[in-house]
């Protein structure tokens, strides 16, 4: 029955929102309609003061009734919804009247902050920005710089730098637009990659981190819908897929320039949760991309830029075990083409080659005590990180995949100081980006901790709180992903 | 197989081809049959085309080496702006990638720092924005601006 599919979607969705934003069990329960009558099912609805961090911003605190009698809980706790308990017309037209009702908060659309200019920008030579003031360029000498050299040079400046130069004229306001500009940021050789990141505090607009300037960006990408959540799912050549949270829509851009597509409507009758990988056809995004979501009964599809079109390529081989329980918190990694998903029951991974259409299963036992874990990858190498929690204490470990016995390895661990800060405690961890450089956010019940790992040379860094202009307080990091800053990559 | 080359103030430079060739424009010539003679580089000084020749030397003798050449490489674009400026115009006419990037990179260096209004006047480019305009295209950018 429709209803019922629209409820267990809803429950799907805010037991997601559950587990990217709280520290709390992920199910949703309310107390069945026998134990207590209910004088108005919006009692079980209503939205609290915010308390100290994190609040949760999305959803309105739900009391069990029980609770709601204790009133010395200082906690907030989840009511439960058990779908299955057969009396789901009751729970569908509760949660239907709290939407309704408007005390049931969705969340509202934010503005980015306000664009007034900072007062130093004014004066100029003053910018925050000059830490090169040493160099003072003789005009004499650059004056008669040839033109068709400034692109080589401007494809070399720092990413935030060449923004601020698009309003020095005309010709360096259009060269997102030049293909011989783009033909020299291709030569520039990759840096370490960006991380785009969600906060707890503004779904609507990423922060941006830059980890070789280790400092966070705040632009607004206005054509990224905002009346809706999307996170980003996957990222290649420069570009982040969105997906939005009810799984329905793809959004493809490119963070940093406005290069922006929504992708067309997928074949699907029912918005279940997907798992989704992205690889380029060649070298860079003028070649095309590929975009593929796998679901937990093994329906698949992949989407073709170059065609603009979704198709079914196929099934999934009777040898891969269903339902296919895919672990959704990690990214898929590629490597040649290929993609890669954690899967568990059985534990291991499955395949999918986008070049020849073909899926393969490995059957990898999880290290134990293993929780929070991601896929990634370096080299070819791939990679599994994840929270390792054994009497309190818990670490984060690096594990390697040993390809000719398929099984993990253990290869490094977070410096043990920094575990310590989480000993006793309840950690989630979120990992993002999947390729030799990743953003791992630590949250516990008090406090953030963002660390940044790369994993061909074994470096632990801490990340500078994530604070917005103006701004003072210190952002919670709920997922992410990692791209690679290209100027002239168009979605 | 030796190569005569000679600079705008007549200099005559010997080279074995093999370097040489690192410039793209004097491969071309080799390829073309045009190398029998002294082959002329009119835009190039001698001060200039000593530079570049120990540039390509390098390049062949420590090609194996990635983490040497990186080092000679450093070194070697720690010049004067107005050799600098030299190196960057003989890399591009001679057409040698490796150089024309590395000094590309080095000037790029030099200007991340300024503000739009200090490279104009280093660049002596003129702006053609209205100052409405400028002013629109700074608050578009304005999270580049941003500490």
């Amino acid at each position: 029955m429709e209803g019922l599919a629209m409820l267990r979607q809803l429950i799907g969705q805010l037991q997601e929102l559950l587990e990217l934003y709280g520290s709390h069990p992920s199910s949703l329960v309310l107390p069945s309609p026998s134990l207590s009558p209910l004088p108005h099912p919006l009692h079980l609805l209503q939205p609290l003061p915010p308390p100290p961090p994190p609040p949760p911003p999305l959803l309105s605190q739900f009391h069990s009734h029980h609770q709601r009698q204790q009133q010395q809980r200082q906690h907030h706790s989840w009511c439960v919804l058990n779908v299955d308990d057969g009396s789901a017309d009751d729970y569908y037209s509760l949660i239907m009247a709290a939407g309704k009702s408007g005390n049931f908060k969705m969340l509202e659309p934010c503005k980015p902050p306000h664009a007034k200019k900072p007062r130093k920008e004014r004066t100029r030579g003053k910018l925050s920005g000059t830490t090169n003031t040493a160099e003072i360029m003789e005009q004499q000498i650059w004056k008669d710089f040839p033109e068709d050299l400034f692109e080589a040079v401007i494809a070399r400046l720092p990413i935030a730098t060449f923004f601020r130069f698009r309003s020095v004229c005309r010709k360096w306001n259009s060269l997102l637009d030049s293909q011989s500009f783009s033909q020299h940021c291709a030569q520039v050789p990759q840096g370490n990659p960006w991380f785009y990141t969600i906060t707890h505090e503004n779904v609507n607009s990423g922060a941006i981190y830059d980890p070789s300037s280790k400092k966070w960006h705040h632009p607004t990408i206005s054509s990224l819908p905002n009346k809706m959540i999307v996170l980003p799912v996957a990222s290649a050549g420069g570009l982040v897929c969105f997906l939005d949270i009810g799984h329905r829509n793809f959004y493809v851009c490119n963070p940093l320039t406005q290069s922006f597509k929504e992708l067309p409507a997928r074949s699907v009758k029912v918005w279940s949760r997907v798992a989704v990988g992205m690889t380029l056809n060649g070298n860079s995004t003028c070649g095309g991309y590929k975009i593929l979501w796998v679901g937990c009964d093994g329906e698949f599809e992949v989407y073709d830029s170059l065609k603009n079109s979704w198709t079914r390529p196929g099934h999934m081989p009777s040898s891969i075990k269903l339902p296919l329980s895919l672990n959704f918190r990690s990214q898929a990694v590629s490597i040649d083409g290929t993609l890669y998903f954690m899967r568990s029951d059985p534990e291991g991974i499955v395949s999918y080659d986008m070049v020849n259409g073909v899926w393969k299963q490995y059957i990898i036992p999880a290290p134990l005590h293993l929780t929070d874990h991601t896929l990634a990858e370096c080299g070819g190498r791939i990679m599994l990180v994840g929270l390792l929690t054994k009497n309190a204490a818990t670490c984060v470990c690096i594990w390697e995949l040993q390809k000719m016995t398929l099984l993990w390895k253990e290869v490094d661990r977070m410096p043990n100081i920094w575990c310590l800060e989480f000993y006793g405690k309840h950690v989630r961890m979120t990992c993002l980006g999947n390729r030799g450089l990743l953003m791992l956010s630590l949250r516990s019940r008090q406090m953030n901790r963002l660390v940044t790992y790369d994993v061909s040379n074994r470096e632990w860094l801490k990340v500078p709180g994530c604070v917005v202009p103006r701004g003072r307080k210190r952002q919670w990091i709920a997922c992410g992903t990692a791209f690679h800053p290209c100027l002239t990559a168009i979605a | 197989m030796a190569l005569e080359l000679k600079s705008s103030d007549n200099k005559i430079f010997e080279v074995e081809e093999l370097v040489a060739v690192q410039s793209e424009t004097i491969k071309s010539l080799v390829e073309d049959g045009c190398a029998d003679n002294v082959i002329p580089l009119p835009n190039v000084d001698s001060k200039t085309l000593e530079l570049v020749l120990d540039w390509c030397k390098n390049h062949v003798d420590m090609k194996l080496d990635e983490e040497k050449l990186k080092e000679y490489e450093d070194k070697f674009i720690e010049v004067d702006q107005a050799v600098l400026y030299d190196l960057l115009l003989a890399a591009n006419y001679l057409n040698i990638k490796d150089l024309l990037n590395r000094a590309c990179q080095k000037v790029a260096d030099m200007l991340k720092g300024k503000t739009p209004e200090q490279i104009r006047e280093t660049l002596n480019i003129v702006n053609d924005f209205s100052p409405e305009e400028e002013e629109e295209i700074r608050k578009e950018n304005l999270w580049a601006f941003e500490e």
